[in-house]
């Protein structure tokens, strides 16, 4: 549907009740600030838009040093906001308003994604269902579409073939990997972000979902050769994976298996086996990825690694958040201590979040990405380098360019 | 074709209708519409009317205990049940031939029959790999052909003469629903695939559309401009929301929207919902407003271009699960039964499936009266 062009000027008039597209705004952040114009203080803005949510993110490079999490109080912070960062901001910041509204374009997608999730979860909404935060984007790994007709129909057959009980176990199975994606998911924000990249990444493994139903869909687990490889890396990651039972119904339950790994943080290796398979350009897409351990660290990885295979949809948010949008998903452990610079590149994010194993994975990654996500020393200027080495950025002399991998403590 | 008598004058028809009148605290029929007798043992997946080139209306419906049935509808609102035929497994899709005088069906036990109706024969026409989900018959100038979607991800065109297709395409997903009004056909698939086809000459691709809707689909149906040419087509969603999307249409990302329905506030908070899927979509054939079905049990009538809902039904006790109109837009049928929305456990064998039939000349005008 149309963008609202109102919207984007953070002043539409119908919010929630727009006919229009308000990107990303479903609950989320709020618009994107007009550009040079911000003289409307956070409040006056609200006031117009009664139905909409947050107005947050008004302008985001000057918080360099405030250091409350975006996820968190943004309630109070919400008139300082947009008074302090108000007009004086928008001329010298001119070259990072790319950053800054992709910033924000993540933001808001994060959050949309958590409101999503909120409502998927309360209101009884059918589970297994793709899902993508926003319409342009690809769906976000870790949940597999699967219509109720087919559900049905393995019921029926299960049925007949007296073996009701393993379709409950896998349907229960099922449940479980979606009710513990979601929570993964209600939980997101920008420290952990990350946990949605290397699933996004993941995403194109999903073509052959958790249909493992049956004899017809035994081409999930074994009847494609490249799907060994993969399945014998899953099995490996995945230690609650229950050996086969018998015949059609342990195929579908190893799925479900391999799914409910995600709880227990390595999101990515377990959803992709479970899905990896079928399409021979995947798999190697998902070996790459299986052979660190860490989720987060082959997203990048997995970006730069495999680049055409994964080149399709998956990247979409991935792409757009980390790398096509210049942005920044801050909180990472970006140099210095700032929370938020509007600058932690893909780099940081990936490698500075907690949950990822950084030791081995980090120098796999790191080798293999380094031109995108980072950039070697004697590119940067000697500027640049001060910045990077300074604790904290200097307003105007932020640089544009990935740190080099060299200056990134992790 | 003259107005449905009330239901008193259905109530001697069968068994079927036994607690009909007495409808107090039973709401499997909150409107009053008229029951169509000896309705499927099991959930009906699809429905589907007779074209123009047949007299009279006749009804088909594919269902769950594998059968597919045939009704004949008459003016008086009598359903006299003409014939059946079995599938290996159930029913997902049906669809007439132009002439009225074959029926396809397309079964989950993966292949696709014609049934001829005047013989009462069915054969088969199709095989794919996998439960065939739609069925839908193309006459074109120059060829005629079926075309049937399948979760194998394939859509084939078949010949009804020769057992191998004439034409095959991939899809990228499996497929979940599919349209077809000449020159068009709109295919969606499983992770919100949307693929619009053109059918002159041969089916061909044309493009594929970023769907609006963050969910999976579930139903599809195109419409037609005021020159009746399909010039889009509106997608219906487990979301309870969904999107018209214009294609050929200068502004077509302009005019393309979305909206929500088959949803319903909660009475004690507010701003939290229960969200039911949308099960199925039919477009009127006169007047071009738009009837969806939902898994909450209701059905709405809609004006897209006037973007006005005209009519919400009260809802019934079970999901209704397909809905058509006949080819003069004087019946809108609909089937009430289970359509897995809350899984297995609220699956009740033993529950009757209905079929209703409402008048739908008037309650479906455009709102403006365009």
């Amino acid at each position: 549907m149309t963008v609202c062009q109102f919207f984007l000027q953070g002043r539409c008039r119908f919010g929630d009740r727009c006919w229009n597209e308000h990107p990303g705004a479903r609950g989320a952040g709020g618009a994107r600030p007009p550009p040079a114009s911000q003289q409307l203080s956070a409040s006056n803005r609200r006031g117009w838009n009664a139905s909409s949510q947050r107005y947050s993110n008004v302008i985001q490079p000057s918080s360099f040093s405030r250091s409350t999490p975006w996820g968190g109080s943004r309630g109070p912070d919400q008139a300082s906001f947009g008074s302090s960062t108000g007009s004086g901001f928008g001329a010298a910041q001119r070259p990072f308003a790319s950053l800054s509204s992709g910033d924000q374009d993540e933001q808001k997608l994060l959050e949309g994604i958590v409101k999503d999730v909120e409502v998927w979860e309360s209101s009884g909404q059918w589970m297994f269902s793709a899902y993508s935060p926003l319409k342009t984007q690809p769906p976000v790994a870790g949940f597999t579409d699967i219509s109720p007709e087919e559900l049905r129909l393995e019921y029926h057959n299960f049925l007949t073939s007296n073996n009701l009980q393993s379709y409950l176990n896998s349907v229960q199975q099922l449940i479980t990997q979606w009710k513990n994606r979601i929570n993964q998911l209600k939980t997101i924000n920008k420290s952990n972000r990350v946990a949605l990249l290397p699933n996004l990444n993941n995403g194109v493994n999903q073509a052959a979902p958790a249909l493992g139903f049956g004899s017809t869909q035994a081409r999930m687990f074994g009847s494609s050769g490249s799907s060994k490889s993969v399945q014998n890396f899953s099995f490996k990651t995945s230690p609650g994976f229950a050996p086969a039972t018998s015949g059609s119904p342990s195929v579908f339950g190893t799925l479900p298996a391999l799914g409910a790994v995600p709880s227990a943080g390595s999101a990515v290796s377990a959803s992709t086996p479970a899905f990896g398979f079928g399409k021979p350009q995947i798999t190697s897409a998902a070996s790459f990825s299986f052979k660190t351990p860490a989720a987060s660290g082959f997203g990048s990885a997995g970006f730069s690694a495999a680049p055409t295979s994964l080149a399709g949809s998956p990247f979409g948010a991935a792409m757009a958040l980390a790398f096509g949008g210049g942005t920044s998903v801050a909180g990472f452990g970006s140099p210095g201590s700032q929370s938020h610079t509007a600058f932690s590149k893909p780099s940081n994010n990936i490698f500075g979040s907690s949950s990822i194993p950084t030791s081995l994975p980090v120098s796999n990654v790191i080798s293999a990405t380094d031109k995108v996500l980072f950039t070697p020393k004697d590119q940067l200027t000697q500027e640049e380098l001060e910045q990077f080495q300074s604790k904290k950025f200097t307003l105007g002399k932020i640089p544009l360019k990935p740190p080099p991998v060299e200056l990134i403590h992790i | 074709m003259s107005l449905f008598g009330t239901t008193s004058k259905f109530g001697s028809n069968g068994s079927s209708v036994g607690t009909f009148g007495s409808a107090a605290a039973d709401h499997h029929n909150p409107m009053k519409d008229i029951e169509v007798t000896s309705s499927p043992d099991d959930s009906i997946g699809c429905l589907s009317f007779s074209p123009a080139s047949l007299p009279g209306n006749f009804l088909v419906a594919g269902s769950w205990a594998n059968d597919v049935r045939c009704w004949e509808v008459q003016d008086n609102g009598q359903t006299v049940p003409k014939a059946q035929h079995i599938h290996a497994g159930p029913v997902l899709g049906v669809c007439w031939s132009d002439d009225g005088s074959k029926v396809f069906t397309a079964s989950c036990d993966k292949t696709a029959k014609m049934w001829d109706l005047n013989s009462n024969l069915a054969i088969q026409i199709a095989q794919h790999d996998a439960p065939i989900k739609t069925v839908h018959w193309i006459k074109a100038s120059n060829y005629r052909c079926v075309m049937t979607g399948s979760w194998d991800r394939t859509l084939k065109f078949w010949d009804t003469r020769s057992s191998n297709p004439v034409m095959a395409l991939q899809l990228p997903e499996r497929c979940y629903c599919a349209d077809v009004v000449y020159p068009m056909a709109v295919v969606a698939t499983a992770r919100r695939g949307l693929i619009v086809y053109q059918l002159e000459n041969q089916p061909s691709e044309v493009r594929r559309v970023e769907s609006s809707l963050k969910f999976q689909n579930r139903c599809v149906a195109i419409f037609k401009d005021k020159h009746n040419k399909p010039n889009g087509f509106a997608l219906g969603s487990i979301e309870g929301k969904i999107a018209f999307h214009y294609l050929n249409v200068p502004n077509s990302v302009k005019d393309s929207f979305t909206f929500k329905c088959h949803r319903s506030n909660r009475a004690n908070s507010s701003g939290s919902q229960d969200i039911y899927a949308v099960n199925g979509m039919a477009f009127h054939p006169i007047h071009g407003t738009l009837a969806t079905v939902g898994s909450d049990g209701r059905f709405n009538f809609w004006d897209k271009d006037g973007r006005a809902k005209l009519k919400t039904s009260e809802p019934l006790d079970q999901p209704i699960s397909a809905c058509c109109f006949n080819h003069n837009g004087n019946i809108f049928a609909y089937a009430s039964s289970y359509d897995w929305s809350k899984g297995h456990e609220f699956y009740n064998p033993k529950r009757k499936n209905y079929i209703f039939l409402r008048n739908a000349a008037e309650e479906l005008k455009p709102r403006n009266g365009k």
